[in-house]
């Protein structure tokens, strides 16, 4: 156990490192969400706009910017060994696989997490906006709800985009899309009744809007049935990823075909 | 005039080739990915956005900006992504080392970014009247149609700007990414340039689009080309300065990639 622990540690610590140096990873917690919540702050706080408008733009560029990591640095966790050349190193040592992308996406959950706080910043000494009735507890919760979500989504993500190159253009060329269904700068209520079907089904959605009704006073706030939807969710994509990550190994180990996928 | 046909076929050729080797959509996945998920799924975003902050009166505003900032996916994405995949796949040192015509070699760079600009547009907005029921009954739609060629090849001449950098810099990209997204900002996309502070303002009025999407949205309105004549004059002086500013770049860089054996650096 002791060892395993290690293992993640020390993948966690590189994947860190690694973002440090990384414009990429600058890019994606720190530009592209103030740029969203710059748009989302403006087009939301026209004069005499509701506070609960103002929230969706102060916590939204911060959530596409986690998002934004989760899936696309989380995500390819074993895409980048690849393109790296440590494919065949990473399933060459006795750790398991797992062990190594643990460490991976936590490390690239908590620079994700950093995107809250340019958005926040720029929110308040730009547009003097705040999040004006924080339940602080339940917002702690649902953060941690939206968080295991996302981990949820960037482990079921990893052997996706390894098994299937073309899974990530796909994704990517839809990531506004994400946007939309998980109501990160809206909410979902104003999309068309077959999109909220669609959006039902992602956990992230659930989490997100635990997480801003933890902010405002007016609502409805079904906070348990929200966080026990976002966990049941992201409990079922990690089942999927059990099997995901079976095909991978099976790629990997018995055909040799996974560096070609 | 042998030497004007001889440009014309150089330039011909190079387009052709920037077309089958470096046109990095040109898979149906890739396309389908970057060239109708993307611009579907950034309209619906910020209509959906716009819709709920302004009310759903407000949903053409949103979509026709959204639809006329994609001519820069094709115009800046696709024209810095010519220069870095020269970069990537090795052949810059090929392309620095012929005797073409520079000028000519450069400016082809972006003449299947502005088409593919172009049809990016079109199917972005008749998706966009579809999904959310926009009426241009009252649109001058020829004149909307130039506003497009027009934003086309000026976010174009953006690209060839940054493009440049890509002799010198390995990840370009990021560029192109920053200044997409920066874009819908600055150029009076999704609320009023009007809205920004003085020195947004006048950055935003030495970007392409500002004018452009203005003309466009009045074009909508059922304004007259001679109505919006100074804007999108204005919109190609804009468009023209950086693209000869990004050609004067690239003499200049690629003399220091030269000297400094940057080609092959990545």
């Amino acid at each position: 156990m002791t060892s395993l622990v290690r293992a993640a540690w020390s993948a966690f610590r590189v994947s860190v490192r690694l973002r440090v140096i990384s414009p990429w990873a600058y890019l994606n917690w720190l530009v592209f969400p103030l740029i969203f919540a710059t748009v989302g702050l403006y087009v939301l706080s026209r004069p005499g706009a509701p506070s609960s408008h103002l929230v969706y733009g102060v916590l939204g560029g911060g959530l596409i910017g986690y998002w934004s990591v989760a899936y696309l640095d989380g995500g390819n966790g074993i895409q980048e060994e690849r393109w790296n050349g440590t494919l065949e190193q990473i399933f060459g040592v006795p750790t398991p696989l797992w062990t190594i992308i643990l460490g991976k996406i936590i490390g690239s959950l908590l620079f994700g997490l950093l995107a809250f706080l340019p958005t926040a910043a720029f929110a308040y000494v730009g547009f003097h906006a705040l999040l004006p009735n924080v339940d602080a507890s339940r917002f702690a919760i649902s953060l941690c709800v939206l968080t295991f979500s996302f981990f949820s989504i960037a482990i079921t993500l990893t052997p996706l985009f390894a098994l299937w190159r073309w899974a990530f253009s796909m994704l990517n060329g839809f990531e506004l899309g994400v946007y939309v269904l998980c109501g990160f700068m809206f909410p979902i209520a104003i999309l068309a009744t077959p999109l909220q079907g669609v959006a039902g089904l992602l956990s992230p959605t659930w989490a997100t809007r635990a997480l801003y009704a933890s902010t405002v006073a007016e609502g409805p706030h079904d906070f348990m049935l929200w966080w026990l939807l976002a966990i049941g969710l992201s409990l079922a994509y990690l089942v999927g990823a059990y099997f995901l990550y079976s095909l991978v190994e099976r790629e990997a180990r018995v055909s040799g075909e996974l560096a070609l996928a | 005039m042998n030497t004007l046909l001889w440009e014309a076929a150089v330039f011909a050729r190079s387009t052709y080739l920037q077309y089958v080797a470096l046109f990095q959509w040109a898979t149906i996945r890739g396309y389908i990915a970057y060239k109708v998920l993307l611009p579907v799924t950034q309209i619906l975003f910020f209509v959906e956005l716009g819709v709920y902050a302004t009310g759903s009166q407000n949903a053409l505003y949103f979509a026709l900006g959204n639809a006329l900032q994609l001519t820069a996916n094709a115009g800046i994405f696709g024209v810095i992504a010519t220069v870095a995949n020269e970069r990537q796949y090795g052949t810059l040192p090929l392309l620095l080392g012929s005797p073409a015509n520079r000028l000519v070699t450069f400016l082809s760079r972006a003449v299947v970014n502005v088409i593919d600009g172009i049809a990016t547009v079109i199917v972005a907005l008749a998706i966009a009247l579809v999904l959310f029921g926009l009426d241009l009954g009252h649109a001058n739609l020829p004149l909307l149609g130039l506003c497009v060629l027009v934003i086309s090849l000026t976010t174009a001449g953006l690209g060839l700007m940054f493009g440049s950098i890509g002799l010198v810099m390995r990840d370009a990209i990021i560029i192109a990414n920053v200044v997409y997204y920066a874009l819908l900002i600055v150029c009076g996309i999704n609320f009023p340039v009007s809205r920004l502070p003085g020195v947004l303002q006048v950055i935003a009025y030495s970007l392409p689009l500002t004018r452009g999407v203005e003309a466009a949205r009045e074009a909508v309105a059922g304004a007259s080309l001679a109505q919006v004549a100074g804007l999108l004059g204005g919109e190609l002086l804009v468009g023209a300065t950086w693209a000869l500013a990004g050609y004067a770049l690239f003499i200049y860089l690629e003399n220091v990639s030269r000297r400094g054996g940057l080609q092959e650096a990545y």
